[in-house]
């Protein structure tokens, strides 16, 4: 299910895929409101009764290959900090991975499917904030595909301000703004802009790095 | 939620936020919380509802909308472990609810183009 404002940027990489399930979009990030998804790749497990059996959390399900790639000298400094950010983010795909393929082996009696309280309390927090910080987001959307990309802005800026550890919100905002026009892709360097306060980069930074980007699954009773 | 009106239907309630207005409360799942005053002849007041789920309610004055928040009932995004179950679309813009797929497991993983 991808968390995208335009339905088309996402039909490239669907079509690529070629998947055997439903391919969902969701424009205005109502998942992330009714989950508690805030960074992508993020994952719940539903079970067949429809009840949560693992809440939000990081979903990576093949280690990235950017993680081992060697940082080619003499890269601008920006791009050259961001590639040492993506390589310090934590990397727990092989044990999330396993952890899928227990549970659908088996099922309730599976170590890592949790109990409904369990589900709810570690589900993410959701204060007044938070809440808030949704709201504004789907306004913004409302307005910017009513009225125009302008009437967003200041509702997404709030966003950001009550919610700074959303990274859908910001992701979602400074792409619009920083993909040229007629791009076939995103600018995934969400670089500095001059509609937003943050960029990538630096609020990856200001949140302590790449090791604390993602919401690690808990998938060791003991840790 | 986006709504121009503080007084929605029932049904238009339940499908935007996935909580049912039933005569004891505000339900999802088991769980129910008292909203009392808030159904009313199948019409829900979106102001008693945000009030008692803790949905922040903001307004944007030049545009005539208003947006509900999430509920902080719990203090977690989850209030119950029952799956909400928004409509969404698919690949080719058809709706898609995931109670579609009840019977089967499901992974809902969350992506993105950025």
């Amino acid at each position: 299910m991808a968390l995208d404002v335009e339905p088309a940027h996402t039909y490239q990489w669907i079509d690529a895929a070629g998947p055997t399930h439903p391919s969902l979009i969701d424009t205005r990030h109502v998942t992330g409101d009714l989950f508690g998804f805030l960074n992508i790749p993020m994952a719940i497990w539903i079970d067949e009764q429809g009840v949560i059996v693992r809440p939000a959390e990081g979903a990576s399900i093949e280690r990235s290959p950017m993680r081992d790639i060697e940082i080619p000298e003499g890269l601008p400094e920006r791009m050259d900090r961001m590639f040492r950010e993506v390589k310090s983010i934590p990397d727990d795909s092989a044990a999330y991975r396993a952890a899928i393929l227990d549970w659908v082996t088996n099922g309730a009696d599976s170590r890592f499917a949790m109990s409904p309280d369990e589900v709810v309390a570690a589900s993410q927090p959701r204060g007044d904030d938070e809440a808030r910080a949704a709201a504004c987001f789907e306004l913004g959307e409302h307005l910017r595909r009513t009225v125009g990309d302008d009437a967003a802005v200041p509702w997404w800026r709030e966003a950001h301000r009550l919610f700074p550890a959303n990274w859908t919100y910001k992701r979602q905002a400074w792409t619009l703004v920083t993909t040229p026009e007629g791009a076939t892709e995103n600018d995934l360097m969400q670089g500095p802009n001059d509609v937003y306060e943050g960029n990538w980069l630096d609020d990856v930074v200001a949140g302590g790095g790449g090791e604390h980007y993602v919401v690690r699954p808990a998938l060791d009773p003991t840790g | 939620m986006i709504t121009s009106s503080l007084r929605v239907s029932a049904l238009d309630f339940s499908a935007a936020t996935g909580w049912d207005p039933k005569p004891q409360g505000m339900c999802r799942g088991e769980v129910c919380v008292p909203s009392p005053g808030a159904l009313i002849d199948g019409m829900v007041d979106v102001e008693q509802a945000a009030k008692s789920l803790g949905m922040p309610l903001v307004h944007d004055d030049q545009h005539g909308v208003w947006a509900l928040g999430s509920a902080t009932a719990t203090g977690r995004a989850l209030s119950t472990a029952v799956a909400a179950d928004p409509t969404l679309i698919d690949r080719d813009g058809n709706p898609f609810k995931l109670s579609a797929l009840h019977g089967r497991k499901v992974l809902l993983v969350a992506w993105s183009t950025y």
